[in-house]
Order: structure tokens, then sequence, then C-alpha cells
């Protein structure tokens, strides 16, 4: 389900910390808006002249580079499934995408979504610094797993009780550890632990050139004036349509060969939705508030 | 960002006690390192030789990212005659010899960060880190060898600072 951007209500959301569930993925550049909508006209007359146009097929396109490297910006600007790299248990045979990982522990009663509780010794095998991810065991579904966004879809039933939370968004870092549990330096994007769910310590992430799955996001990009103003490009469904690419720029332009930085590029289709308020099908809304006072 | 040029620094003259134990300075009454930081110390009329001279210059901060990056330009000066035993007829290897002196201190290109202002100086969460020198050319005045070496460091700006 896409998640709806109101301007007329949300518009002056904070973009640190706006409204759950939208999550801020930080500054881009480059943004480029590429329209793909065709038209066609309708012709009358001898010789034929244009009556009035007709919108033959919908279609747009987005590209940017992220500055930031975090776990949705990698996992928005892939075209494939994202994964957590679970730490290995002990003589884990190595794997591409992670090793066998440590068995997972078990939240305690009076978690919330930023103090996980846990049994002393569950506690004291995690430091200041660890990312955690936190979702139930795979007990052979299909379809698709991994909350509160699903992370992959399941075709056939697999074997690994820790693949939900190689793929599950439901990942934090912490920032504190006592011998009751962990507290996080966020709350966890699924809130409270859920029944069942497990928590595992990661060490990266990882995500393949290839594959089927497509992940799809609901996406707001904001540009706001030296006055005031905003300017909003609300795309309800977004999915990337390039695999993984990335852009090296130098730090110091001056100085080519010094340290770079390295950008993450992304490119997606904006897919339709149908408007409630007339039933138009459309692919993206751009809304304008202007700076206070700024006659209109 | 005093952080970082502390860190910087300290990381210099942590190496270069190491790569050459007897480069030394005295300096207030204390032998030290040879290296120093021009803005920490009492203006000179001449330059001392045969010793790094740390000079800060440019700042450029990128706020676009999670965490501020700050980037500072350091110039490294330094100067030597040779020595008085071979009659100053030696300042051309003295220089090579910095020269190198220079190239392994700033290897690896990245320090921790630490806050000098605590005792002892304690540990922040990021690293300080730094281009490759961009070598300048010799500069001969009368008897004396100088060049310096400009570096960008780079730094985030950590919470509280």
């Amino acid at each position: 389900m896409p998640v709806l951007f109101d301007p007329a209500e949300q518009g002056k959301l904070s973009l640190d910390t706006p409204q759950a569930p939208w999550i801020d993925v930080g500054w881009i550049q480059g943004f480029t808006r590429k329209p793909g909508s065709k038209t066609s006209p309708v012709l009358t007359g001898i010789p034929a002249g244009t009556l009035e146009q007709v919108r033959e097929t919908l279609e747009a396109q987005v590209s940017f580079q992220f500055l930031n490297w975090t776990k949705l910006t990698m996992a928005l600007a892939t075209g494939s499934q994202h994964m957590n790299l679970l730490v290995p248990a002990s003589s884990a045979a190595a794997a591409a995408d992670g090793a066998q990982a440590a068995p997972a522990v078990i939240p305690q009663s009076g978690s919330s979504a930023i103090f996980i509780a846990l049994a002393a010794t569950d506690a004291a095998t995690f430091a200041p610094g660890s990312i955690i991810a936190l979702d139930a065991d795979y007990t052979g579904q299909t379809g698709f797993v991994g909350a509160p966004v699903a992370g992959a879809y399941v075709r056939q039933a697999l074997t690994d009780v820790d693949y939900i939370r190689r793929v599950t968004f439901n990942v934090g870092l912490v920032s504190q550890v006592n011998s009751t549990g962990i507290t996080l330096a966020e709350p966890l994007p699924g809130g409270i632990p859920a029944a069942g769910a497990k928590l595992q310590a990661v060490t990266g992430f990882v995500d393949r050139e290839g594959g089927s799955f497509y992940q799809e996001w609901s996406a707001l990009f904001v540009m706001q004036g030296s006055q005031g103003e905003r300017i909003f490009f609300y795309y309800p469904r977004l999915q990337a349509m390039a695999s993984a690419e990335e852009e090296v720029v130098p730090l110091d332009d001056k100085h080519e060969a010094g340290q770079s930085r390295v950008l993450l590029k992304g490119k997606f289709l904006a897919l339709p939705v149908t408007d409630p308020l007339d039933g138009e099908r459309v692919l993206c809304y751009r809304s304008f508030l202007p700076a206070p006072m700024a006659l209109v | 960002m005093q952080n970082a040029k502390d860190s910087f620094y300290m990381a210099l003259r942590t190496r270069l006690a190491t790569i050459n134990p007897e480069r030394t300075v005295l300096l207030r009454g204390t032998v030290r390192p040879g290296i120093l930081v021009e803005e920490a110390e009492a203006p000179f009329s001449q330059p001392p030789s045969d010793v790094f001279i740390l000079r800060w210059l440019g700042l450029a901060v990128d706020m676009d990212l999670g965490s501020t990056m700050v980037a500072e330009e350091c110039e490294i000066a330094y100067q030597t005659c040779g020595t008085q035993s071979y009659g100053g007829l030696d300042r051309g290897w003295a220089l090579s010899e910095m020269d190198e002196e220079l190239v392994a201190m700033l290897k690896p290109f990245y320090a921790p960060k630490l806050n000098y202002t605590a005792t002892p100086p304690a540990a922040m969460l990021t690293q300080v880190f730094w281009d490759e020198p961009a070598l300048g050319p010799i500069v001969v005045q009368r008897d004396r060898l100088n060049r310096s070496a400009k570096v960008m460091v780079y730094s985030y700006q950590e919470q509280g600072e």
C-alpha cells in the first residue's frame, strides 16, 4: 500500500524527523525527473488538424545520487533484494551472503521500540556500536516476508531459520548496553518487538546483482527555498529500474587523486495509482507551498 | 574542529618520534619531537630549522551529510641548512631526509580522533583522515632550503563539537 502524503496537512513536516511511516534518508544530489508519458493527437478534417490530444501511455523516471550509505539508501538504490550480514556462528562455512548465523536471542517482556529487554547473558553479547536485526524465525512460509516492510518474496520453502532476519528492515544501532538489555540510538522501524521476534547481531549489508525481487517504495522529495517555501515531489509508487551503480567523486575538486566520496546512484520507475478524488491514474504529485507573505 | 587539528598533529608527532627519534626540538625548556603547530607557539622571527611546522590555512564545511564534514587545509613547512660538521654541504641530503620523514609520517592517511582537553585524552567515535600531500618546490634562501607540503585534513563533527 502506498504511503499517503497530504501537502495541505503535512507540508510543514520536519525533514529530519518526519512523521511515521516516513523515514528520513538524508540528502541527495542530481535529482532529475524524466517524463516518459506519450500523447497522441486526435486528428480531424482534410487536411487533418489536431482536434485534441489523448494520453497514450503513462511513464515517468526519477534519478539521483544518495550522499550517504545506510541500509535504506543502499536498499533503495539497488534493483534487487537487500540483505543483512548476520554475525556468523563459530566455524560456520563461508557463504557469499553471510555464513550460518550465530543463534538468535529472545527479547524479554518490557521491550519497547528503543529498548530491548534481554537476559543478562544475552545482553552481554552486544556492545555499543553493534547493529541488530529483529524479526521472526523463518518457518517454511512462502510469499512476502519481513517487517515492517517486506524484504523478500519467498517462492519456495527454504531451510534457513534466520532468513527473515537476513532480509528484514527492522534494524537498529545499539547505543547502550546494561545487564537488563540494550538501548538503541533510534527506535526500531517496526516499533515494539512482536511476539515471537528474535534478535541477531549484524556486521553489515549485502545485495546481489541479479535476482527477481523488486522493492517498491513511496517517495517524497523536498526542495526547500531560502524563504521557507517548499516544493514537494510525491511519488506514491517507485521501483528501482537499474542495478546497483556507484559514482566516485573527489572530496577536493582541486585534488582529484585525493580522498573520494562514493555516491549511490539510483534510477527509478514511477508506477501509477488511481487518485480517489476523480479516478485519474497518476504517477507523481508536485506541490508548492509558498513562502510566508509571498505574492501568489 | 579543534579536536581534529589536535588529533592530526598528535598522530604525526607520535609517528615522527618512531620514524626518527633524533629529530627533536627544545621548546620552552622541553625536548620534544621535532614538529610543532605554529599557532600554538609564540611567534618566531625565523622559523626553526630541521623541524616540521604545521600551519592551518583554509576551511570548508559540507553540511549535506548525516554528520557535518569539515575539511581543513594544513601546510607543513620545513627547512634546513644542513649540518655544521659538513659546513652545510649536506643541506640537500638533509632536506631529502625530511621529505621522506614527512611522507612516512602521513601514512596511513587516517588516525583516531581524540579530545585532548580531557585527561587522559578521550577517544571519539570517528577518525581524522587526509589526502596525499601536495609537495611544493624547493625554495632557496641563501644557505637555507625550504619546502612546504599541503594536506587536506577531513573530519566529521560529532555531538557536542
